[in-house]
Order: C-alpha cells, then sequence, then structure tokens
C-alpha cells in the first residue's frame, strides 16, 4: 500500500523530540509490526472510544462449512483518527470491508489498523503518518 | 496655573499610558499543537534539544536500570504498565505534551487555564498570587501553580506534585519545583521551557522545551476514558482485551 508509514507517527514523534513528549496511552510493542496481515470480512461494531476506537470484525472462513473468525482491530483514539480524516460514523455494522493489521504477537485474532478499505473505496489509516491524509506533529 | 493643572493631567496620561504599555500580556488563548519545525516548518522556531537527566547517584542506579528493563521488555514485544495504560492522567509536567495531541490555554487577567485534550486534563495558574509552602498543598497531578507577566514571558511556578506523578519515570520528593517560562517566539509559534529542580533527587535541574504552533479554529476533542481494552496480566505484561461476538 504505497503512502503507508510502517512505523507508528507517535512512536517516532517521540523519538524525535529527545522524548520529552510522552506516548499517547501505551506502548504498542504487543504489536507485531514487522508483520502484516489483511482481512476482509464484515463489520460487527464500530466503536468511536477512548483511548482508542475499535473495529470488530468478522472474518469468513476459507472452508465452506468453516465459521467465522471475529477479529479486534485497535486504532487510534478519535482526535488521532480525526486529524487523518476519519468521521465517527465512517463504519457500520454490515459493512465489508478489507484491513490490513500488525497482528498481535501472542497470536490471539487481533491487532493494529495500519489501513482499512471502506466500502465506498476510500482507504482511511491509523493516525498522522498512517494513511493517505497529513495531520499535526509538524 | 491652567497650563500647569493640563501639564500635570498630561504627565498622568503619558505615564498612565506607558504602565499599560508595558503591562499588556501577549495574548496566548488558543489552542496549539506540538511543533517541530519539520513539514515546512521553520526549524529555527523549533524546540531547542532537551538538557541532560542528571540524577543523584543513588537515585541514578534504580532508574538507569528500571529504564532498561523496561527498554527490554519493549524489545520483547511485551511492554510493562505505566499509569497511563489504565488511563490515570499525566500530570505535570508531562501532561503539557503528549503524542499529537494538542492543549488550549485560555487566558484572563486573573488565571490562565490550561486544557490538554489527552485525558483532559485540566491545570489552574493563579495570576500575581503568591505561591503557598510545599508542605500547604496536598499532593496532587497538577499541583498549585502562580503565574506572572515577566515582559512578553509568563512565568508559571508549580509546587505539589505527588509521589506516582513523574516525568520520564524520574522519582522526586516533595521538594519538586517546576518552573516554566512560556512565551511566543512568533505569533503563532508558543515556547514552554521547563525546568524540573529538585534537590533531593536530581544532580542538576532538568530542563527542556516544548514548541507549539497556533490551530486556529480547531475544535478541541473529548476525552473520556471509558473503554479501555487494555489490562495487564499476572506477569504484568500489557494485553488487550478482545472484543468478542
Amino acid at each position: 500500500m504505497p503512502g503507508i508509514a510502517r512505523v507508528p507517527a507517535i512512536l517516532v514523534a517521540s523519538l524525535l523530540a529527545g522524548a520529552v513528549t510522552a506516548g499517547a496511552h501505551h506502548s504498542f510493542a504487543m504489536f507485531d509490526q514487522t508483520a502484516k496481515v489483511t482481512l476482509s470480512g464484515v463489520v460487527a461494531r464500530f466503536e468511536w472510544t477512548n483511548p482508542h476506537a475499535y473495529i470488530e470484525i468478522d472474518v469468513p472462513s476459507s472452508d465452506e462449512d468453516g465459521a467465522a473468525a471475529h477479529w479486534t482491530i485497535e486504532l487510534g483514539s478519535p482526535s488521532i483518527l480525526l486529524q487523518s480524516g476519519w468521521k465517527f460514523n465512517d463504519l457500520e455494522p454490515g459493512d465489508e470491508v478489507t484491513v490490513e493489521i500488525s497482528p498481535l504477537r501472542n497470536g490471539s485474532p487481533g491487532g493494529l489498523l495500519e489501513y482499512v478499505v471502506l466500502p465506498d473505496g476510500r482507504t482511511l489509516g491509523n493516525g498522522p503518518g498512517r494513511g493517505p491524509s497529513g495531520g499535526a506533529g509538524q | 496655573m491652567t497650563e500647569r493643572l493640563l501639564c500635570c493631567a498630561l504627565s498622568v496620561l503619558c505615564v498612565s499610558g506607558v504602565a499599560a504599555a508595558q503591562s499588556a500580556p501577549p495574548d496566548i488563548s488558543g489552542v496549539w499543537g506540538p511543533y517541530r519545525g519539520g513539514r515546512g516548518g521553520d526549524p529555527s522556531l523549533a524546540p531547542p534539544p532537551a538538557g541532560p537527566i542528571v540524577l543523584r547517584p543513588e537515585y541514578a542506579g534504580p532508574w538507569e536500570a528500571r529504564r532498561a528493563s523496561e527498554e527490554d521488555a519493549i524489545a520483547r514485544g511485551e511492554p510493562v504498565a505505566t499509569p497511563a495504560v489504565f488511563c490515570v492522567p499525566y500530570g505535570m509536567p508531562t501532561m503539557m505534551s503528549v503524542a499529537v495531541y494538542p492543549i488550549e490555554i485560555i487566558q484572563t487577567p486573573a488565571q490562565v487555564t490550561i486544557v490538554a485534550e489527552a485525558f483532559s486534563e485540566v491545570r489552574r495558574i493563579y495570576m500575581d498570587r503568591p505561591q503557598a509552602g510545599i508542605g500547604e498543598v496536598p499532593p496532587g497531578y497538577y499541583g498549585r501553580s502562580v503565574g506572572r507577566w515577566e515582559d512578553d514571558t509568563l512565568v508559571v511556578d508549580t509546587v505539589g506534585i505527588k509521589d506516582s506523578v513523574q516525568y520520564q519515570r524520574i522519582p522526586h520528593s516533595d521538594q519538586m519545583r517546576i518552573t516554566e517560562r512560556i512565551r511566543l517566539l512568533a505569533p503563532d509559534i508558543l515556547h514552554d521551557e521547563i525546568t524540573i529542580e529538585d534537590p533531593v533527587v536530581l544532580g542538576m535541574p532538568v530542563t527542556y522545551t516544548l514548541a507549539y504552533r497556533r490551530m486556529p479554529g480547531y475544535e478541541m476533542v473529548e476525552f473520556v476514558c471509558d473503554n479501555n481494552r487494555e489490562y495487564v496480566d499476572e506477569d504484568g505484561v500489557i494485553r488487550m482485551r478482545l472484543g468478542g461476538n
């Protein structure tokens, strides 16, 4: 995906600022940001909440009779997302989407959003520097 | 006689006019986001490098060991918990710079109020009031702040920060004092030079500068931490609670 930064903007900001800037809420080290997983499925819930927004997504099994797998995708906070072009109602239950995530290191079905392709074709990232739009932190 | 009265009146007007001009502080009200001089910005307005952090020997060893341990944990992908993981506010002085979140300054002659968007933290700076003795301020996240204008610089003195509220996870004593020098470097660029003094823990004051850019028209975003999915497992490692169906 061209234009998608591979390192969280928050992490970069902290390093450039000589660590005088606090990170937001928690380290992202629980996610393996060297690995990327692409999932296509149906949105079960979209939670526009703090300290993070979440997409709950059901991913159909590749086997005909297999059960759908449920994944939990963590995003930045609403403030961070607004700075990269998101709106609170960009996703609704039932929407068919494709997401790329950095998966949890422990193998659980969860991850950190890299980008999502919405039903209308738009692609949204996960905050300034992590998606198609720029933002704060000049 | 009339001339003398007129002369006196003009003098009074003149003197009071000069005093008013001297005492009119710059207007720093508004929303301010972090500024680092990049992306087309002016590097000369970026914050200078932070000064060193020097702890007294009895504190330096444990602090450095803890930092090393936490960095190892992050490298393993098992970060340990910090207060922020539990949505505990950062407090002073960390709240003045959290990731890319802005702050809002509301300036009146008697009080300057600063609202940080991350975690909706609020601090109040009481203008031209005497500071209380350290022992009289109940320890808290923001302590007690008093301010005064020195020409174009807002000088703020803060005491009374509780033990658990730490900058860079540096321990501190009740003698810690934070001094800020806040001023406009350009109409839309603000600097806050922060100095932390603690004769018990620090070998020398810690000084660093934060830079902000004005964000005209920005509406502060609500930040109520009511969906915290992060938790700490029995090994002290941060985990994410999965949502389920």
